[in-house]
């Protein structure tokens, strides 16, 4: 989050926008504020308006009832600010990817924000089915700029073997061939 | 009860807000965090792919290789991929902070090597999958898994003693 001024003159504020959500999610935000993970010793506030808000943290995979309510809620965040995607529906639709009734989690979303010509915010994801606490503190502590990113993509590609990948000295390979080659000539494919 | 004996007591109980952003927090016993592919395990079968509620599996061929793709973002962390691998080469760590500015990040991708067919030469299952297969077959058999299921079908049809040999 690029804010106007360094982040030790100022507390994150956090507004709390549900979008349909199960409420598991919900229920992991509102321990974050609790004494066991007390997130305000930080810095971070939980306020009612989204009009005081830096951060949202946002949860569920936006159902079309919801859909209104949440696009005017994220318009009224004043700028600059963050998205923190809380849980796998606000990720990528969790489970209800392909549910007809779901827009199906924030990257959808932004998608109809930009035919309504609201850039998208700055986002952090946060996947979890609920996510701890920890990782939504995690989250919040990383759109400010506070925590270094650990999750990062990962690709393995298997070297090919040498020549044919059939490895030498199968027994009755050749045979079995010969006997396939045989088999097409007399009237296979 | 006067102020400084509830002074006293509440400096006599501890405190049970963590530390957790400067030390590490410990995480119960069976918790079920970030799944993980171990690369050197897994032979592309598939089968986590048909256990996974919410799709974060995908399979696909690609190019001679097999993608078999995990998208962490949609993952609800149920754990039956784990139940179901043959192999053990799926897991889920301990670990929970997964944040991340891209959605690239949060996926794992693990390419696999396929094998041609011996007869017709067109790709048609994981060369680490076909070895397991050879393995487990009898001597005289051994050579039919390195052919297609298309060529073996067309073989065994033609020559209906062969498989029983």
């Amino acid at each position: 989050m690029a804010g106007s001024k360094p982040w030790f003159f100022r507390s994150t504020w956090v507004f709390h926008l549900n979008s349909g959500s199960c409420n598991g999610c919900d229920i992991e935000v509102l321990n974050m504020f609790a004494p066991t993970q007390d997130v305000e010793r930080l810095g971070v506030k939980l306020v009612g308006s989204p009009l005081h808000a830096d951060v949202v943290v946002f949860t569920g995979p936006v159902t079309y009832q919801a859909l209104p309510y949440v696009v005017e809620a994220l318009k009224a965040v004043p700028e600059p600010k963050a998205v923190v995607a809380c849980g796998s529906c606000a990720c990528g639709g969790g489970i209800w990817h392909d549910s007809y009734n779901v827009v199906g989690g924030v990257n959808a979303l932004y998608e109809i924000l930009e035919s309504q010509g609201i850039p998208k915010p700055t986002t952090i994801y946060v996947p979890g089915c609920p996510p701890k606490p920890e990782a939504i503190m995690y989250g919040v502590l990383l759109a400010r700029g506070l925590a270094e990113q650990r999750q990062r993509r990962e690709v393995f590609v298997e070297e090919v073997p040498e020549g044919l990948a059939i490895p030498e000295g199968v027994e009755g390979l050749e045979e079995v061939v010969a006997k396939a080659v045989k088999a097409f000539r007399y009237g296979g494919r | 009860m006067g102020r400084l004996s509830i002074l006293a007591e509440g400096l006599s109980k501890h405190v049970v807000t963590e530390k957790y952003p400067y030390e590490p927090v410990e995480v119960p016993e069976g918790f079920r965090g970030k799944p993980r592919i171990d690369p050197s395990r897994c032979v592309g079968c598939g089968a986590c792919v048909n256990a996974c509620p919410p799709n974060a599996l995908s399979i696909a061929d690609e190019g001679g290789y097999r993608v078999l793709k995990l998208f962490i973002g949609r993952c609800i962390f149920c754990g039956r991929c784990e139940e179901v691998c043959p192999f053990q080469a799926i897991k889920l760590s301990k670990e929970f902070e997964l944040a991340a500015t891209d959605v690239g990040d949060l996926t794992q991708e693990v390419r696999l090597v396929m094998a041609k067919c011996a007869v017709c030469g067109e790709p048609y299952a994981t060369l680490r999958e076909v070895r397991k297969v050879a393995e487990a077959l009898p001597d005289g058999l051994r050579a039919l898994a390195y052919v297609c299921p298309r060529c073996r079908e067309l073989m065994t049809s033609h020559y209906a003693g062969f498989a029983r040999r």
